[in-house]
């Protein structure tokens, strides 16, 4: 909202020597946010008012005069297009220095002494547009130079000054005040000053009406229609209104129109009461206020049509609705060229409904907007007082021919008690009661102090919920005292125990070891899948959650699955990397198990936390990529101190290439999966040359570990040997057949302390359907240093057993 | 004859001192005990020694061999020892080999960062679940019936569960306040406690302007808080972001589930406060709202407002993030770009 300094000043008698900065600050800090201060002259700098002596063809263009300028003093020769040029007009120049734009459009440029066509001009006389004024000073054609002729101001006198445009515009952030309604024009901004700096405020007195009995307005549903001030009018015509009225409306940011309308905006600008007039002669019988019915129709001032519901109120005639009350008139019964009979309309709407209408019909209005905010029904009288001034002042002959005021529901002040300990206590600093009252009463709040209860009545503007408990109250005292003076207060509290959140250390633990330790990136990607990938990936929708309104339509589903968005992260990092590998924790949702453990009417889904990982590389060798993902998370459960997992293979992901997969068990249950993209969804998925690894686990499923749980062992007495041996075995054999003949119920040797794995190798040195494997045995004895034949005979029964129970032959060079 | 050994010992000494390096050390060897050796030379005129001195010289000559070969060993170790184990042209300049380089995705980070800010002030971290009723994401924050905010184009609400009775509809949370009810109503008070999350506002995207963003919430309600105390845990936050204390100042906000409602503002720290282009020339940039939890709100948890009362922050560590770093585009968050995510390692 823009207000013009000049205009607040009206009702406020601001100190000449006002520090506008400070005031900016000031309600800021207090009140609403001040987004910019400006100096409305300094967009005319360097432009004055000229009056042109003479104008000359062009003796090199036919569409271009020469006009000699007198600009105070000196006289200037100036290039100029314009059409309607004219001996002994006021036009307004730019001069060198000053910015315009070019015909209205494009960039600001600065104007500059220049040739025109091969003669100097000095400046530009400008059009309205091109000096920003074209909503104040509308062009009738192309090409016609803004007439100043009605200003009479001498030759050179600054054109801001000369159109009264030497003004402060103070802009408002519109969020800033959704919860204030009385701000929304001039004098609820002027009032507020007031209050700021205790500075007395002008009254606008009220208009004496004489009753007209003739005169009804009916209103039919009092909670959505709780006032309506009908005045009938004759002896009105369209014209201008004073240029006064015109431009504080432009300075607003709104369009001056014609008298009886910009009176109508000047009302609403000036007490943010909207105010409406229609043309008394298409108004059939007398007007009510009244819900739509199903189906009727109205044609909107915008020309839009409108099917009405019952939820919308509108005004109506004995014909049918004439506007949509408090959003827009109607076109049937809108100001016209010829219109000589006006019914004002001064009313007051409930706040909801109109929000539900403006918002139903696509047609938020500056109307609206005020009346969605909950203006008080006693801010009439000052719309009404005002508007009637206007009308008077504009419309000598005018006469009031109907006038009735239907106030149906009252506002009632909000009266609330509130305890002068606690409002110490809430402020953390004691206020006396002289300066507690003078604060609330500056605000126009009614005090009365009994002992330790303080009893308020809040004004009219601030009782339509915007001022309802005792914390408001608070706030109120608070603000008006200065939130800056108010020092931060230490806050202490008693420790019973230390913090210990296992499961949201084990969640930490998980994604740093990952990162730091697994050498992985984390990423974040949306909560939403795109659907190629759901196809491609999950292969089904069944159970997963859809968006009613998705950010697009291909976006519709949200995941049950992180590995859908993490393909896509693979196949968009392929353009630039050939191995990475990368990780994500965010929720899933299912389309089931709804409940909740909060509110027994409430059902969430299910939802659960999961943790996945890719890991890409354009290596041929999957094995290493697969045992490079496997590691990760047979290593997680040591490190991050949480129950540990098995790998089974029980059933194949959807994804997974057909041999290249495990499923991740927590004791008998399945947390997750392990496995390698499969050729078919890679492709599907664009991800062209790169091998992809995925796990993904239920995080909400690990079990963090209450300490640790590792046990110390004795460093061995005796030295331990490792031994290498290299046998080839039926290329179908599992490590954890081999692992388990040599560790598992009977260990192959008492001295054998461990067996782990070295590597495989299957190629040419190595027979058809067969593969080597090289074990690293690990003896020793607790007893004594073991000798080399001692060592050679553990690993001979090691391999002898092999040779049993699964064939295995010693590799022969 | 004796003369000559001590004469030639004395000189294969000063050599062997002298050389400088397994090649000049081969050459002394071989001028005194080579084939052509000064020692060797000596040997082979033994024969034509008096026999009777032939015993003496042959042991002295003897000596000296031995002496001078265990002064061009210990020499040698001694070179050896001097010597680098590599060409003089080895390049210590070559880049290290770096350890894993993995990291946190930045937001994490600063969230990992609060969360150790706000733990040594005895403050818990509550996570919930990202879809909420709209009886939690809007009711029981004191949001009026017909609030902008609860219709469809600022909220994503869940397909099949978007219409009926405020506790049947289903929407991906717009805030985490809601959430923080969750909290007070399954514990005891006095809270402390932060809550990060990320939450879902249906707008159209531009470079200040995402879909799915971070906030970080802290709360505190405790019988006879003021609302200044608030002012610790901006600090706190603020301090911890920008590793200075910031100065900070509270202004009049209006939120539906706070009263009194605040913007919280931060001195610019691109021009300390004195106005320039990223602070609109206002000296100060709006980075949190804040307040004391609205009594509906209190009530809502089970708790008596006028026995307690509260502070809460609210903060978007988008925001704060990009601040950190001079991030220009919110958009590069969900992205998953590695070329962005590899900056933050």
């Amino acid at each position: 909202m823009k207000l013009s300094l000049s205009w607040i000043g009206e009702y406020v008698a601001l100190p000449a020597d006002m520090d506008l900065k400070k005031l900016a600050y000031d309600l800021t800090m207090s009140t609403v946010e001040v987004e910019d201060v400006e100096y409305l002259a300094r967009r005319f700098d360097n432009m004055v008012v000229g009056v042109i002596n003479s104008v000359e063809a062009h003796p090199n263009a036919d569409k271009l005069r020469v006009c000699k300028v007198d600009l105070g003093g000196d006289v200037k020769e100036i290039v100029c297009g314009g059409i309607n040029l004219q001996e002994g007009m006021r036009v307004a120049v730019a001069c060198p220095g000053a910015i315009v734009r070019w015909h209205g459009e494009g960039e600001p440029v600065e104007i500059k002494n220049s040739k025109l066509r091969g003669v100097a001009s000095y400046g530009m006389i400008c059009a309205s547009d091109e000096i920003g004024l074209g909503d104040l000073f509308p062009a009738s054609q192309e090409a016609e130079i803004l007439d100043l002729s009605a200003f009479h101001v001498p030759a050179g006198t600054p054109l801001a000054k000369a159109l009264d445009l030497d003004d402060v515009l103070l802009e408002i952030d519109n969020k800033s005040m959704t919860n204030r309604p009385d701000l929304w024009g001039h004098y609820g901004i002027a009032r507020e000053i007031a209050a700021l700096y205790n500075l007395p405020l002008k009254k606008i007195e009220p208009y004496q009406p004489d009753v007209q009995p003739g005169f009804k307005v009916e209103i039919d549903d009092p909670e959505r229609c709780t006032r309506y001030i009908g005045v009938e009018m004759s002896g009105v015509s369209v014209k201008p209104s004073p240029y006064k009225m015109q431009s504080r409306i432009w300075k607003a940011g709104m369009r001056p129109i014609n008298a009886l309308v910009d009176i109508t905006n000047y009302v609403m600008l000036a007490t943010g009461n909207p105010t409406h007039a229609f043309d008394a002669d298409n108004i059939t019988d007398h007007i009510v206020v009244r819900r739509a019915a199903e189906g009727e129709t109205l044609a909107l001032l915008n020309e839009k049509e409108l099917t009405l519901c019952p939820d919308d109120l509108v005004i109506t005639d004995s014909e049918g609705p004439v506007a949509l009350a408090g959003v827009m008139g109607g076109s049937k019964d809108s100001i016209l060229p010829k219109t000589t009979r006006v019914i004002l309309e001064v009313a007051n709407f409930e706040s909801t409904g109109i929000r539900r209408t403006a918002l139903r019909y696509d047609t938020r209005t500056e109307a609206s907007s005020r009346y969605e905010k909950a203006v008080d029904p006693e801010r009439c009288d000052q719309a009404l007082a005002l508007s009637m001034h206007y009308f008077q002042e504009l419309y000598p002959e005018l006469k009031v021919t109907g006038f009735c005021d239907n106030y149906v529901t009252k506002l009632k002040r909000a009266e609330i008690d509130v305890s002068l300990t606690w409002l110490a206590k809430r402020l953390g600093k004691n206020l006396s009661n002289d300066v507690i009252r003078q604060k609330l009463e500056l605000l126009g709040f009614d005090v009365s102090i009994d002992g330790d209860n303080m009893h308020v009545i809040a004004p009219t503007w601030r009782s339509t919920g915007d001022i309802s408990i005792k914390d408001d109250v608070m706030e109120e005292v608070a603000r008006l005292y200065g939130y800056d003076n108010f020092e931060a207060t230490e806050f202490t509290t008693t420790f019973t125990a230390a913090i210990n959140q296992l499961d949201q250390d084990l969640l930490r633990h998980i994604k740093e070891y990952l990162a730091f330790r697994c050498g992985m990136q984390e990423v974040y990607t949306y909560p939403w899948m795109n659907d190629t990938f759901v196809n491609t990936v999950l292969q089904s929708t069944e159970g997963v959650l859809k968006l009613s309104t998705p950010p697009a339509p291909e976006l519709s589903y949200i995941r049950s699955s992180l590995l859908p968005n993490l393909c896509e992260a693979v196949m968009k990092n392929e353009r630039y990397f050939d191995a990475f590998s990368i990780f994500e924790e965010a929720q899933v949702f299912f389309d089931r198990n709804y409940t909740s453990r909060y509110d027994p009417t409430e059902s969430l889904p299910e939802q659960r936390r999961h943790i996945a990982a890719a890991f890409a590389s354009s290596t041929k060798d999957v094995s290493l990529l697969f045992r490079e993902a496997k590691g990760v998370l047979e290593y997680m459960p040591r490190f991050t101190h949480m129950e540990g997992f098995t790998f089974r293979k029980e059933e194949k992901p959807v994804w997974a290439d057909s041999v290249v997969w495990l499923n991740v068990y927590r004791g008998e249950e399945k947390i997750g999966d392990l496995g390698l993209l499969s050729k078919k969804v890679s492709l599907a998925c664009g991800i062209k040359n790169l091998s992809v690894m995925l796990f993904e686990i239920d995080a909400s499923k690990l079990v963090p570990l209450r300490s640790r749980t590792n046990k110390f062992t004795h460093l061995a007495e005796y030295p331990e040997t490792d031994y290498d041996i290299s046998m080839l075995f039926d290329s179908g054999v599992k490590w954890t057949d081999i692992h388990d003949a040599i560790l598992g119920q009977k260990k192959a040797s008492a001295l054998l302390k461990d067996a782990s794995f070295v590597d495989e190798y299957r190629g040419k040195q190595i027979p058809a359907g067969k593969k080597s494997v090289t074990i690293r045995l690990t003896i020793g004895s607790g007893e004594k240093t073991l000798t080399s034949q001692e060592i050679e005979s553990a690993a001979n029964q090691v391999m002898k057993k092999l040779e049993k129970k699964l064939g295995a032959e010693l590799r022969t060079q | 004859m004796k003369d000559k050994i001590n004469g030639i010992l004395s000189e294969a000494e000063i050599k062997i001192a002298a050389a400088a390096n397994e090649g000049e050390l081969q050459n002394v060897k071989s001028a005194f005990t080579g084939k052509q050796g000064s020692l060797t030379l000596l040997m082979k005129e033994m024969p034509k020694l008096d026999p009777a001195l032939r015993p003496e010289m042959g042991k002295l000559l003897n000596q000296a061999k031995n002496r001078v070969t265990e002064l061009i060993d210990e020499k040698r170790m001694e070179l050896k020892l001097k010597a680098s184990e590599v060409s003089p042209d080895f390049d210590c300049s070559v880049p290290g080999i770096l350890p894993p380089r993995g990291a946190l995705h930045p937001i994490t980070q600063m969230c990992y960062d609060l969360n150790d800010t706000f733990r040594s002030m005895g403050f818990e971290i509550f996570q919930e679940d990202d879809i909420t009723s709209e009886l939690y994401a809007f009711d029981k924050l004191n949001f009026p019936p017909n609030h902008p905010a609860r219709e469809s184009m600022d909220t994503y609400w869940i397909a099949g569960h978007d219409s009926g009775s405020t506790n049947e509809k289903l929407c991906l949370r717009p805030h985490l306040t809601g959430g923080s009810v969750r909290y007070m109503q399954t514990h005891k008070p006095p809270y402390r406690f932060v809550y990060p999350g990320r939450v879902y506002r249906n707008e159209t995207t531009d470079a200040h302007h995402e879909r799915a963003f971070f906030q970080y919430e802290a709360l505190i309600v405790d019988k006879d808080i003021t609302f200044t105390s608030g002012k610790v845990m901006i600090k706190a936050i603020l301090s911890k972001v920008f590793g200075t204390d910031v100065p900070v100042r509270m202004r009049s906000g209006f939120f539906p589930f706070v009263e009194p409602g605040f913007e919280i503002d931060m001195q610019c720290q691109v021009c300390g406060g004195k106005g320039c282009s990223v602070c609109k020339h206002v000296g100060w940039i709006e980075v949190m709202p804040g307040g004391s939890p609205h009594p509906n709100v209190l009530r809502a948890a089970g708790l008596d407002p006028d026995v307690y009362t509260g502070f809460y922050v609210n903060i978007g560590l988008d925001r704060l993030v990009m601040m950190r770093y001079g991030v220009d585009d919110v958009r590069l968050f969900h992205s998953a770009d590695l070329r962005f995510l590899k900056q933050f390692r």
